[in-house]
């Protein structure tokens, strides 16, 4: 009893301190401008460039994403409040030439990096194992895809695109940045900071070409030295945001050797089968080892106006488990990450939680001392009056 | 009102407080219920008289041992049937959480729904604990009433099964519903009969092997429906068909359940022609009235009642699934590891009852069952420890309750107001898992596992500050709840010397009453508490119906 008196005491001062963190915790917010095509006149053909400057108290981060050949975000990070980004549009439309988007001053930039959503992929679950090396149908390239016009409102942006023979669906790409910490409304509801913007993916009403299709995605991260490189998968206990989920996965870039983490690309693994989801519209996700992409450039403009010899690394996502319902029961899927620089943001008991377990906890041992308190008074009381009168 | 027609005058609530071993001159004095409810039909002074009335009656024509309701063989063929009585329903009971995942995918249903297959059980109990006893005494009998519970369970398991089969929600729930009217009435009666049967004899074994069997069908079910589904799904493919059919399998025990209420009630009717004996009764007196007159302790152990179970079978409900996404499981382990807490408690409750009966100090003993099962729940929600320690530390904790709290209503009602006090707590246990139940699906279909742990860890504190209070009241008031049994024994033996001194004059001039043991109030109370296995003198232990519902029984 007094381990479990000891561990309750132990898990009250942590449950305190959580608490102390979330009251105390300022919120460190960034100025936002959006800006579609930098410096262009014209609408651009092949797709457009939206760029959103988060400018922080002594450095800036630069978010750029294009619909040139496959949908890319492209992050960088720059130790100036000054830093803009320059595109020189007649070379950037024309294929084959790098060089043509940079960062200015060159010299203020700390890290980028970026993530391509190259290819997806479907595959016919025959023996309903979700066993993706089998039965591979020829893959989606997404740079083929016919993207819409980014469609912009405050620092969101939507973009569209449907495959070329298809009549039918889309899979959309949803990018969200933000001015300071908190969660968007609707699940996986993944805790975002002043340093990440959230990327949104969901595939609406594509025909499966098989009726017991599953889908991948293929993600390609590219780096000038060091893309994220590694995935880590952390537990966690806390499925409060996003129920009955408890890991978080995090494709962490770092220096060779080094721990500190430079950017992330952070998920939890599911995805979900509806576009107003309840519980049991969710489906877990799983991922492939990242590979590094040697040789393969990724078939993405911005990648080529960015960088000239890039380092990639890819790995698939894959949706649903064996035993899940396969794509065609609700023809929809989507599934959110996280990308950032710096460390990932780690969930924390909400205060609600925290208030519960304080006041649960707390209430029986304040009694407790109260009672304990009361009776000794009592007891002392009665022994000094009545010192000779039976106690019963 | 069921208990009305009872007279509960004080002369004759003061007769009913009389020593339970009753040796009465003629089976046909049925005027006054308190004795023939205790009559020991087959105890040993009637053994003899029995017999002899039997063969002075009846043809002489010997019966082999195994036909003779008045030998042992029989008798253990008879406990055969009353074992088997209960089985169906508490296999059925959880066959929903054994097939948590199956029903919600097959159904299309979120949580919240698949918790109302809970909750419309547990419906129809909040007023069926007070009627149960009144049902069986006053209006179908033992053996009418055991073959309409019996049915009651068998034609909701399958509306039930037909639901699944049709794919009509609407008509599970009228299935769990009806399936809930049986279920928990069919507890009391098989008490009745093991009482009928074998007071005086072997009571507390045969309440033993009762419980063993009521936790033998919740484990099996758990263990053994998600092989039933996956053998019909390769028969007849997925969906709500193989649920259903899966479903109507298991309302076989039922049917089993079944015929063996029709056999007792055979038995039973052949043992009453043979030997003469009387129907058994519950002996159960429900008074609502009683009601205004429970003291303050008793509604702090409500209070704790409703707390502690409202945080244990809705997780038991919820737990599959919650382990093979939480821990990593594989559904058969995580049915293994759930079903662990009925596991333990089948030879924890014998040995817990035991060990709190020779120590007293029932108040302690809930703190600390209160705080181990809330430990319990707090590694489940906030580590990832394995399961296993967790969940064998809530079975432990939870035989543990089960010992400490349902005697100490004993302790703090008089004899009279018993019947009401486990009536009423029972109905508003009823109540609470009902409406957690539902509570627990919509909280964890929108906020989660750890949110729903949370809760049923707010749940148990707010048992454990009853139980707090309760210790301070108790002390305070000087109640006997947490004295240890050898105060206990003191007390007890001053009363019976007390009980003896005032008797004296009566046993000059009864003769019939000088061959009754005197008991205490605490002798009386003392009964109760065989009902959770402990092994107490054979006077002390009696019977309770309304302490068989399911609740106690697991």
């Amino acid at each position: 009893m007094a381990a479990v008196a000891l561990c309750s005491s132990r898990s009250l001062v942590f449950l305190f301190s959580v608490f102390i963190l979330f009251s105390g915790g300022e919120t460190f917010i960034r100025q936002l401008s959006v800006e579609l095509n930098p410096g262009s006149t014209s609408t651009p053909p092949g797709g457009d460039l939206l760029h959103v400057r988060a400018v922080g108290d002594n450095d800036t981060l630069h978010f750029l994403f294009c619909s040139q050949g496959a949908p890319t975000l492209l992050l960088v990070h720059t130790n100036s409040s000054s830093s803009t980004v320059k595109v020189d549009w007649s070379q950037f439309v024309a294929p084959n030439t790098s060089g043509s988007l940079k960062v200015e001053p060159e010299s203020s930039v700390q890290y980028s990096s970026a993530v391509v959503f190259s290819k997806l992929l479907e595959y016919d679950d025959v023996n309903d194992t979700a066993d993706p090396t089998s039965d591979l149908l020829p893959p989606y390239e997404l740079q083929d895809f016919t993207w819409s016009r980014l469609n912009l409102s405050g620092p969101t942006a939507l973009l569209c695109g449907s495959a070329p023979n298809a009549t039918n669906g889309s899979l959309c790409l949803k990018l969200s940045v933000f001015d300071s910490e908190g969660r968007s409304q609707s699940w996986p509801r993944l805790l975002h900071t002043a340093n990440s913007s959230q990327l949104g993916v969901w595939l609406d009403g594509l025909l499966p070409r098989a009726t017991r299709s599953r889908f991948l995605l293929e993600l390609q991260a590219v780096g000038r030295t060091d893309p994220p490189s590694r995935v880590e998968v952390h537990q966690s206990i806390d499925d409060e945001y996003t129920p009955s989920i408890f890991q978080v996965s995090q494709w962490v870039s770092s220096e060779n050797g080094s721990s500190d983490v430079l950017g992330f690309v952070q998920w939890k693994p599911v995805a979900y089968r509806r576009s107003d989801p309840v519980l049991e519209d969710a489906t877990p996700c799983r991922h492939s080892d990242p590979r590094p992409q040697s040789g393969k450039a990724a078939p993405s403009g911005l990648i080529r106006a960015f960088y000239s010899d890039p380092d990639v690394f890819g790995l698939n996502v894959s949706f649903g488990l064996g035993g899940e319902p396969f794509y065609n029961s609700t023809r929809f899927l989507s599934w959110t990450m996280l990308v950032g620089v710096g460390s990932p943001p780690v969930d924390s008991f909400s205060p609600l939680v925290v208030t519960i377990m304080a006041v649960g906890l707390g209430t029986p041992v304040v009694l407790l001392l109260l009672g304990g308190v009361w009776v000794c008074v009592k007891k002392r009381a009665a022994a000094s009056t009545t010192a000779y009168e039976p106690i019963n | 009102m069921p208990g009305g027609s009872y007279d509960q005058s004080p002369t004759s609530s003061s007769s009913s407080l009389l020593p339970s071993v009753f040796p009465s001159a003629s089976p046909k004095q049925t005027n006054m219920p308190d004795f023939e409810e205790r009559q020991s039909l087959l105890g040993d002074e009637n053994e003899g008289s029995f017999t002899g009335r039997q063969t002075a009656r009846g043809p002489d024509r010997p019966m082999p041992a195994i036909c003779d309701p008045s030998h042992l063989l029989h008798r253990v063929v008879v406990l055969l049937f009353m074992c088997f009585l209960g089985f169906g329903s508490y296999f059925c009971y959880d066959n929903p959480a054994a097939l948590q995942t199956q029903v919600i995918q097959d159904l299309n249903l979120n949580t919240a729904k698949f918790m109302q297959l809970y909750a419309w059980y547990s419906w129809p109990n909040v007023i069926l604990c007070f009627f149960g006893g009144f049902l069986l005494d006053r209006v179908f009998g033992i053996r009418l009433g055991t073959i309409i519970f019996s049915l009651f369970v068998c034609v909701g398991q399958v509306i039930f099964a037909t639901g699944a089969l049709v794919n009509r929600f609407w008509l599970m729930e009228l299935g769990r519903f009806v399936f809930g009217i049986g279920g928990e009435s069919l507890a009391v009666a098989q008490n009745t009969y093991a009482v009928n049967w074998f007071k005086g004899k072997e009571l507390n074994l045969v309440f033993g092997l009762q419980l063993s069997m009521a936790r033998l069908g919740s484990t099996v079910n758990m263990n053994i429906m998600g092989w039933v589904y996956s053998r019909v799904e390769d028969l007849v493919g997925s969906g709500h068909t193989a649920l259903g059919i899966s479903l109507m399998i298991a309302a076989v025990t039922c049917l089993f359940s079944l015929v063996c209420a029709l056999v007792l009630a055979f038995l039973d009717k052949r043992a009453e022609r043979i030997l003469h004996k009387e129907e058994g009764k519950t002996g159960e007196v429900i008074k609502l009235t009683d009601v205004k007159d429970f003291p303050f302790p008793l509604w702090l152990i409500f209070i704790i009642c409703v707390g502690y179970y409202v945080a244990i079978f809705p997780f038991i409900g919820l737990g599959q699934v919650f382990f093979i996404e939480k821990f990593n499981f594989s559904p058969a382990e995580a049915r293994a590891v759930n079903s662990i807490v009925y596991i333990i408690s089948a030879p924890a409750s014998p040995v817990l009852g035991f060990m709190v009966d020779k120590t007293g100090r029932n108040v302690v003993w809930v703190i600390t069952a209160v705080v181990a099962t809330l430990a319990a729940h707090m590694m489940l929600a906030f580590t990832f420890w394995n399961p296993w320690i967790a969940m064998s530390l809530l079975g432990v904790s939870y035989s543990l309750l089960a010992c400490a709290l349902w005697p100490m209503v004993a302790f703090v009602v008089p004899e009279h107001q018993l019947g009401t006090a486990y009536g009423f707590m029972q109905s508003i246990q009823n109540l609470g898992l009902a409406l957690i139940a539902m509570a627990a699906g919509a909280i964890l279909d929108t906020r989660g596992y750890l949110v729903l742990e949370v809760f049923f860890c707010a749940c148990i504190c707010i048992a454990l500050i009853a139980v707090v209070m309760l210790y301070f009241v108790d002390y305070l008031r000087g109640g006997d709840l947490n004295q240890s049994a050898a105060a206990r024994a003191k007390l007890q033996k001053e009363a019976t010397s007390d009980a003896e001194i005032k008797r004296r004059p009566s046993r000059l001039t009864e003769g019939e009453l000088a061959r009754l043991a005197p008991m205490s109030a605490f002798g009386l109370r003392n009964r109760y508490l065989s009902r959770l296995g402990a092994q107490l003198p054979d006077h002390c232990s009696s019977h309770l119906s309304s302490l068989a519902h399911r609740s106690v029984l697991k």
